[in-house]
């Protein structure tokens, strides 16, 4: 493999013709970053401002890592989940709640014209709305263009060391929302630790009934199926919920909706429902060899 | 001529080829710019085109696009056109560079949610040839280009929500045999896709109607099944004597709304708010709600439990004496579902032409249905963008700005008119 390469290259040296490619370039053996190629190189503040921001990051550091210490010591968890009770974990009413989300949209890196913000409404509940566009640039590698997503930042402890959520006492999806009829998708990322786990995602559609009452979704964790870049996989399993990184909800401008969307969040949150004893909604067949992701 | 260009084309072939021979080590990345081509291909075709028929061969190669050149953009044109490559030649060259080309133009003929245009076009593959025959043959993609397309239109099927059927499998094992790439496709989307189908609790008819009163009517329908008791009329503004507009409103409202309006106080004011966006399936609509402001002191007494159950420093022990807990007169006031945190919601509307003049008739036509305290209650409007007065000022040359968005501005009370 090595020596393959290794004359390409050389062939590309001697002949001027090998250089232009005809096709795209793709490198899928492995993910070099997380953001496979996505990633924009932001400027890097000067050395004095890291230590000035460092400083001041400690602080907050340390006072996480003490509440940890505390917890650690008490070791008090909470080892009854009440049936019908439901824990918030996403709660727009909260005093900094719109720093713990990310918005993205296709126009980021030049590839759409979607646009969209995450606020506070009327109501004191987070509104996620902006207008999505499925017209692109005609680069002649994008197929396909129009979405918009939020997206919660990676959980982690003190430090800044990355961590999980743990779910695994819950088994449904609690959300108030109020949408506008259209259908967006709910994602939970489970960031796993090798390249081939860094896009797993599962997902479930949350249909909005549109209009000026609230609705409260209830979704079963074993309704979520997984899908890694978009793509549904053909080796499926139920969402392990202690591996929980991310929480988002996308929306796209498929089949010609393009325009105006917004989604008002209220809270989102978690519940245990004893009479749900589902573990997994879709069947496991046993896949023919050498067919999974083909 | 056509022969001609397919000689040159052939031969330009055969040159990418020779390059690709030479940096041979590099073709495990696969990837096909057919989209690319396609559209240079296009391009091409409308340059000879511009050129005139004589002395175009000197352009570059290109093949004759009918999508692109037909007059008569219908089914029954399409499916000629596919027949006609069909029977053209024994060889079906470019049969690829047609399929995509075809797929392309999909919208343009309004058949890109037809199964049988997608089936015509697998239809075109030759059957029996692209069967790998070996065991090397099935692992390495045999015939990847062709294999590629067909994935792609299976593709082009998922985005635009089309769902095979079985004769397109037996067609597929025709043409790639068992081992294929777009069987493996295929399979995936006849297990997820039934999955999806019908999975949302508001079910809309698919295509959905054209008419705006019919998208108006699922719209209006879809917002009130949040109250199993709601009505939906359709009202005609003409009913109105001195109405502006002549037009229709669909109009939301269950008897426990009607109840709630009867019970509100007189001296706060009802907002009509909007306009509001709601989906049916793509298509978007205007909607209004008459809505009051949120009494928070009502509202918490409502919530606030009678008992609280966590308390256990007095727990009435049924013995000893004591009488057991009476269950009468335990019942209170429930909270409505209309009587939401932000605000307690009487009604919802969407009207033909979505101006202030209809939603007044909105009123009146309320008014005059059943809900006669609404002629006592102050009425307010309180846009959230521009929305005309009345339905010429949409047509006519100047557009006025209605009224700004601030409810201080346009206070405007019903039974104040004549």
């Amino acid at each position: 493999m090595h020596c393959l390469v290794r004359q390409t290259q050389r062939l590309s040296c001697w002949l001027p013709a090998a250089q232009i490619h005809t096709t795209a370039l793709q490198r899928t053996f492995w993910e070099r970053e997380k953001k496979s190629g996505y990633k924009t190189k932001l400027p890097e503040p000067s050395k004095k401002q890291l230590i000035i921001d460092g400083l001041r990051d400690l602080k907050e550091e340390i006072k996480l890592w003490r509440q940890e210490v505390k917890e650690k010591l008490e070791s008090d968890p909470i080892l009854v989940f009440r049936p019908g009770e439901t824990d918030i974990v996403f709660d727009f009413k909260a005093p900094d709640a719109l720093d713990k989300w990310t918005v993205t949209t296709d126009a980021d890196h030049g590839e759409g014209k979607s646009r969209a913000t995450l606020e506070l409404s009327a109501s004191g509940a987070g509104l996620f709305h902006g207008e999505v566009n499925s017209q692109h640039t005609k680069d002649g590698i994008i197929k396909r263009t129009g979405y918009a997503n939020i997206r919660t930042k990676r959980v982690r402890k003190s430090f800044k060391r990355e961590s999980t959520y743990d779910w695994t006492q819950y088994n449904m999806l609690i959300m108030k929302v109020r949408g506008d009829g259209r259908s967006y998708l709910i994602n939970l990322h489970t960031e796993g630790y090798f390249d081939l786990m860094w896009n797993d995602i599962y997902h479930y559609v949350l249909y909005t009934r549109g209009g000026p009452h609230w609705q409260i979704a209830k979704i079963p964790f074993s309704k979520f199926f997984l899908s890694s870049k978009g793509r549904v996989q053909d080796r499926q399993n139920a969402i392990s919920l202690d591996c929980v990184t991310h929480f988002g909800f996308s929306v796209a401008a498929k089949k010609g909706m393009d325009g105006p969307f917004g989604l008002e969040i209220d809270y989102v949150g978690l519940e245990y429902d004893p009479s749900h004893q589902e573990e997994f909604a879709y069947e496991m067949y046993k896949t023919p060899k050498y067919i999974v992701a083909t | 001529m056509i022969r001609k260009l397919h000689c040159i084309l052939r031969l330009n072939s055969t040159i990418t080829q020779s390059i690709y021979k030479q940096r041979a080590p590099t073709l495990h990345c696969r990837n096909y710019a057919t989209n690319e081509a396609n559209e240079n291909h296009k391009n091409d075709s409308s340059n000879t085109k511009r050129g005139g028929a004589a002395g175009s061969s000197k352009n570059l190669p290109s093949i004759r696009n009918p999508f692109a050149a037909a007059h008569e953009k219908t089914k029954n044109s399409y499916l000629t056109m596919v027949e006609i490559f069909e029977e053209r030649d024994v060889h079906r060259r470019n049969h690829v560079e047609f399929i995509y080309a075809a797929l392309k133009h999909m919208p343009d003929f309004g058949v890109e949610h037809d199964l049988e245009v997608y089936k015509a076009l697998i239809n075109v593959m030759p059957k029996g040839k692209f069967i790998p025959t070996n065991l090397f043959q099935a692992e390495f993609m045999h015939y990847p280009k062709q294999q590629q397309c067909i994935i792609d239109l299976l593709e082009q099927m998922e985005d635009y929500g089309v769902m095979p059927d079985y004769e397109m499998e037996a067609m597929l094992l025709n043409v790639f045999g068992n081992k294929g790439h777009p069987l493996r496709k295929y399979w995936r989307m006849m297990y997820w896709m039934p999955k999806f189908k019908n999975l949302s609790p508001w079910p809309l008819p698919d295509p959905v109607p054209d008419d705006t009163l019919e998208i108006a009517k699922l719209a209006v329908e879809r917002m009130c099944t949040v109250d199993l008791r709601s009505k939906i009329d359709v009202f005609e503004t003409s009913e109105i004597k001195d109405a502006l507009d002549d037009t229709w409103i669909v109009s939301g409202m269950s008897p426990e709304q009607s109840k709630l309006m009867r019970e509100h106080s007189r001296q706060k004011a009802l907002y009509i708010e909007g306009p509001f966006n709601i989906w049916i399936r793509n298509r978007r609509i205007n909607y209004f709600t008459l809505r009051a402001d949120a009494d928070p002191e009502f509202l918490a007494q409502l919530d606030k439990p009678q008992v609280d159950e966590d308390d256990v420093t007095q727990i009435g022990v049924p013995l000893f004496g004591r009488a057991p807990p009476r269950r009468h007169n335990q019942l209170g006031k429930v909270r409505s579902v209309h009587q939401q945190d932000d605000g307690t919601i009487f009604a919802i509307c969407a009207t033909g032409t979505s101006t202030k003049d209809s939603l007044l008739s909105w009123i009146r036509l309320l008014e005059a249905h059943g809900n006669a305290s609404l002629g006592e209650i102050p009425v307010l409007f309180r846009f959230t963008s521009t929305v005309p007065a009345k339905a010429e000022q949409i047509e006519g040359p100047s557009n006025l700005p209605a009224h700004s968005s601030d409810t201080s501005s346009n206070k405007e009370h019903p039974d104040s008119k004549p």
